[in-house]
């Protein structure tokens, strides 16, 4: 890719994700949602597979996830130019809606109005994010192992308070552990492939 | 200097948090300590956070700056939360970039994905407790939309913006 046409998507990714940014509920998962609709279904730019390390990632060092998701995701897209200019993306629509909001907080706070749609947007996150998982789950799982680890990620962030980075360290290891075992089970395969 | 102090304060609290709820204690502490607000604007912020579109972290920054010292206040106080982003977590993309074709990484991710979908699941569920129940009984203008957002997405390949839009319009004419 040249310097032009790295510089022409980092400005296409810009204008998406300021458009994106206006859906921002739950905590980004119905951005990532999107994404998944866009660049793995619609435009073939990336996997699943390739979406869920970045979740991973994203989540996994500090700071907001959305922001981390798009940065992973934009500078695999379009280098430095594109991982800045996503961000400044996602975050437009919020930071201009909140500023506007500084001056008029407690009216539109107890806004009967804006309390039922609430109810309806936040309604919506569930089904968002339940879709897109179903899509991803066809590819989180090249051996049965991993079904075990996704029940164990499951049982740790809902019944313990490990941290995001601890959870993902510790599927790391499973995932070393897997293809060890995988690696030891399968020697003609992997002899094979190596001569 | 306003400005410096309050950068300051945003990158301790994003760098010290991990997102959603878990930055509210640290932005009491620095808002309320350095007497930039009382308790109950936090509290108010956190409210207005979760009103609007954007992640809470980002909303409560841009608030707490835009009250503090007006339109500079809040881009100093958005670039402080989001610099993680652009420190570790552009370190991070360079670095996987870099090792993504290699033998270990691919054995790591085998692990980390299943794992990832793990997290994903549990996030599902607090979700949904907290958005279809209100003190253990369920809300069921919530429930119903739930399960519309289901079978439109589904079925009928909606986007997230529409359904968005659909859930805001039926909550204002459902909801009583």
């Amino acid at each position: 890719m040249t310097r032009k046409e790295q510089w022409k998507k980092a400005l296409w990714l810009y204008l998406y994700f300021a458009k994106v940014g206006c859906y921002t509920f739950g905590g980004g998962w119905s951005i990532i949602a999107q994404m998944q609709k866009d660049f793995v279904a619609k435009r073939g730019w990336t996997t699943d597979e390739e979406l869920l390390d970045k979740i991973s990632v994203g989540r996994s060092v500090p700071g907001t996830m959305i922001s981390n998701v798009t940065l992973l995701f934009c500078y695999s897209q379009a280098g430095i130019p594109g991982a800045i200019l996503g961000v400044l993306g996602i975050i437009t629509a919020p930071v201009i809606i909140l500023s506007i909001l500084t001056f008029c907080y407690t009216r539109f706070r107890d806004n009967i109005y804006v309390a039922r749609a609430l109810v309806g947007v936040r309604a919506a996150v569930v089904p968002i994010m339940v879709v897109s998982m179903k899509s991803m789950i066809k590819s989180a799982f090249p051996y049965k192992l991993c079904y075990g680890v996704t029940l164990l990620g499951f049982v740790l962030c809902t019944f313990t308070s490990m941290s995001n980075a601890l959870v993902v360290v510790l599927g790391g290891v499973c995932g070393l552990a897997i293809m060890r075992w995988i690696d030891a089970s399968k020697p003609t395969a992997k002899t094979g492939k190596e001569g | 200097m306003v400005y410096l102090e309050l950068f300051w304060s945003f990158v301790k609290i994003g760098f010290t948090s991990f997102g959603g709820i878990s930055m509210i204690p640290l932005i009491n502490h620095e808002m309320v300590g350095h007497g930039w607000m009382t308790l109950e604007e936090v509290a108010d912020i956190v409210a207005i956070a979760e009103m609007t579109p954007g992640p809470l972290g980002l909303n409560c920054a841009t608030f707490a700056g835009m009250r503090v010292a007006g339109l500079p206040g809040s881009l100093v106080t958005v670039f402080g939360v989001l610099s993680p982003t652009f420190t570790v977590c552009l370190a991070a993309a360079i670095a996987f970039e870099k090792f993504k074709n290699s033998k270990f990484l691919t054995n790591l991710l085998t692990g980390i994905r299943p794992m990832c979908l793990g997290m994903i699941a549990s996030v599902i569920l607090s979700q949904a407790i907290s958005n279809y129940t209100d003190a253990g009984s369920p809300v069921w203008p919530a429930v119903f939309i739930g399960v519309l957002g289901i079978i439109l997405l589904d079925r009928f390949k909606f986007t997230v913006p529409k359904l968005i839009v659909l859930s805001a319009a039926l909550g204002l004419v459902l909801v009583r």
